[in-house]
């Protein structure tokens, strides 16, 4: 392996790196909104929400990528497949994400919030100053597990040819006939960085039960 | 659109044939990866001991692994070391180990939360070795544990679907064959969506059956 | 240690020996050479202030706990530690706790087996009697202890006391030597415990040889062969159920009954016969 090579995969890994990103800063709201749909019980959209969530919860992303990458394009829209990658990850983060807030948005004491509206809130400061800062914390850990759970995906992109850390190590196994120490190099790399945030997961989680017997 | 789904119908022996490999694959993968993660469970779980840190290194860095590249390991990486796997060999074993790691993971949180005296019960009883950790430990362990073994049979079931990339003909593998030979990537695919949301509600249902059963005997 | 309790029964080799046992958690002397003679067909209730060690000393004699150092011999023979001072194999100590049962505070009944199951399930696996023959000496035990009617179901839909029924019948199923209680009504509602009590006073009537580390003193005085009491890890007094309660020798075990009058099942009408003018 030369350095040519080694610097591919490294470019693979920040191509992995945005998309992910992206993906979690887009998912993370998505899912959120889902959850309050359902939480609050819209008419029509609740339901929907949660059909579709139950969907993309069953469905392997592969799949979904490659619904999105070939039919889109056949019923008129014309997707790429940078694009097609990220409307999956966003579209199976968000399903999970949702998952996450609406454990933590049922989970949310009822006295408190019959407290605000006692005192007059309305529904927008309830949910913004009371409900929200203490789901979010809540939620914490299972988010942050769920964003690991996302980078364990992402070499899905390889799939239709996006360039990301697997697909670099694939390609240049190929062309050297050796395929173990590139694909040992991206497991270098996916590795401390799933631990990582793993940790960050495990430690928000013993912060958050601290504050809490406080 | 109506046409493209009628194309798909005919096609149906080719994705049942894919939803059959899905099953069976994953149906493999969960009950090997069950035992061989109760087997490894109890060293996990031992208070010291050399094993448990060869053990819990094992299962920690597994799981911080991607199946997709797992299985390229598997499948492109082994052959370099001498070993030679066809798709499916590879296929399962990748699966396998690799759900091994979650299912002790899952076993081992499971056993946390479990009574310590009917576990001492076994023992003043004289119950000893692999007889007690397989009559008394591990029944209401699995029990207990039946939700989250569920939810890992689900992930098991969506991985299965990653094995598309070593030419495995499972219902992924099938739908992308129907749509590059008719040109119907929306009715195939969103066959296959359909097929995988089934196959995942009939787990849920049965998770929610062993739910009750273990209910009784909670 | 008065020995007196011992006169006038068998002369012959006690069921259980402790000599000298001792064990300490950290700094803190749990149990502190503990010297204890059980014979046959003895009743014996180790009574105390809690931490006094009750509880460590009966799961020492099964070994569920390991002591530090001294003896604890089943009928002459060593538990823990096989001939040549190793400490025992695990086959080695799961023979032997067999012939020791044992019943839990908790019950520790096993969730996943029924209550017939419960009872059969040592007998079979671990004896490996045949199963015919356990089945219906299970049936037996559960109808002595009032519960056939309950045999096909699980714990989790038993009262406590049905549980600790359960509990004893499953111990008597291996035909123990000795029998161990482990504050058997402690985790009852106070309307359960006397179906528990009758159960064990038939047994201890019948002749089986029982230690039982309890609370209830009421049972204690009619049912005891003798009482030894602990404090602090140590048999502070051991004597006959009528002198400990009526004439305790030692200033602790005064201060423990006086704290104890009134408490658990103890009826004030128990005392009569022997205090015309009503409880001390």
């Amino acid at each position: 392996m030369s350095a040519a090579d080694i610097l591919a995969i490294l470019q693979g890994a920040a191509t992995t790196a945005t998309l992910s990103l992206t993906a979690i800063c887009l998912g993370l709201p998505l899912g959120l909104a889902l959850a309050l749909a359902r939480w609050a019980n819209i008419p029509i959209v609740a339901p929907f929400v949660a059909v579709y969530v139950s969907i993309l919860r069953a469905t392997p992303l592969v799949t979904l990528l490659l619904l999105l990458f070939f039919a889109l394009p056949s019923i008129g829209v014309p997707i790429g497949a940078v694009a097609a990658a990220l409307v999956a990850l966003t579209m199976n983060t968000s399903a999970f994400n949702c998952e996450v807030w609406r454990a933590g948005l049922m989970n949310f004491p009822k006295d408190q919030f019959e407290a605000a509206q006692s005192v007059g809130m309305r529904r927008r400061q309830r949910l913004q100053r009371i409900v929200l800062p203490q789901v979010l914390r809540a939620c914490l850990p299972g988010l942050v597990n769920e964003i690991s759970l996302l980078i364990k995906v992402t070499p899905v992109l390889a799939v239709v040819g996006v360039v990301d850390i697997t697909r670099a190590a694939v390609r240049i196994g190929a062309e050297t006939y050796d395929p173990l120490p590139p694909l040992l190099v991206a497991l270098a790399i996916y590795v401390p960085m799933v631990y990582a945030i793993v940790r960050v997961a495990r430690l928000t989680e013993r912060r958050l039960a601290q504050t809490e017997a406080a | 659109m109506r046409h493209d789904f009628l194309v798909v119908w005919g096609e149906r022996g080719l994705l049942l044939s894919g939803l059959g490999n899905t099953v069976v694959l994953s149906l493999a993968a969960t009950i090997a990866a069950l035992g061989l993660g109760a087997a490894l469970a109890p060293g996990l779980m031992a208070a010291r001991g050399r094993y448990r840190l060869a053990f819990t290194g094992f299962v920690d860095g597994l799981r911080c692994i991607p199946f997709l590249l797992f299985a390229y390991i598997v499948y492109y990486g082994l052959p370099s070391l001498g070993l030679n796997l066809d798709n499916w060999t590879a296929g399962l074993a990748a699966l396998t180990i690799y759900n091994t790691a979650y299912m002790a993971e899952i076993l081992r949180g499971a056993w946390a939360t479990q009574p310590r005296d009917p576990v001492d019960a076994g023992y003043a009883f004289g119950f000893t070795g692999v007889g007690h950790f397989r009559r008394i430990v591990l029944p209401p362990l699995l029990l207990s544990a039946a939700p989250v073994v569920g939810n890992q049979v689900i992930q098991i079931v969506k991985d299965s679907a990653f094995l598309t990339v070593i030419a495995l003909p499972e219902l992924t593998h099938a739908a992308s064959s129907i749509q590059s030979r008719h040109y119907i990537p929306f009715a195939a695919f969103i066959t296959a969506v359909l097929l995988y949301w089934m196959l995942c509600l009939a787990i849920e249902a049965g998770v929610a059956c062993l739910g009750r059963v273990a209910e009784a005997r909670r | 240690m008065s020995d007196a309790g011992t006169a006038g029964l068998s002369a012959a080799r006690p069921v259980l020996t402790v000599a000298a046992l001792s064990k300490t958690f950290g700094s803190l002397a749990v149990l502190d050479n503990i010297n204890l003679k059980v014979h046959r067909r003895e009743t014996i209730c180790l009574l105390g202030p809690s931490g006094s060690g009750k509880s460590t000393l009966l799961r020492c004699i099964n070994w569920l706990e390991k002591p530090d150092s001294g003896q604890i011999y089943l009928n002459g023979e060593r538990i823990g530690v096989s001939r040549g001072g190793v400490v025992m194999a695990d086959r080695d100590l799961s023979s032997m706790r067999t012939r020791i049962g044992m019943v839990f505070q908790h019950f520790a009944l096993w969730p996943h087996l029924t209550v017939l199951q419960n009872v059969m399930a040592a007998p079979i696996y671990v004896l490996r009697r045949p199963r015919a023959e356990v089945r219906a000496e299970a049936e037996d035990l559960l109808a002595k202890v009032g519960l056939s009617d309950k045999r096909d179901a699980f714990p989790a839909k038993l009262s406590g006391g049905q549980k600790q029924r359960v509990g004893i019948a499953r111990a008597l199923a291996m035909r123990p030597e000795l029998l161990l209680f482990d504050e058997p009504t402690s985790a009852l509602d106070p309307e359960l415990v006397g179906e528990v009590l009758n159960v064990m006073r038939k047994l201890a009537r019948d002749g089986m040889t029982m230690i039982v580390v309890t609370h209830e003193m009421g049972f204690a005085r009619e049912a005891a062969s003798r009482i030894a009491f602990l404090d602090r890890g140590r048999i502070v007094e051991s004597a006959l159920p009528e002198q400990f309660f009526l004439t305790p020798a030692t200033d602790r075990a005064k201060q423990f009954l006086q704290r104890y009058a009134g408490n658990g099942s103890w009826q004030a009408g128990q005392f009569s016969e022997l205090h015309p003018g009503g409880p001390p």
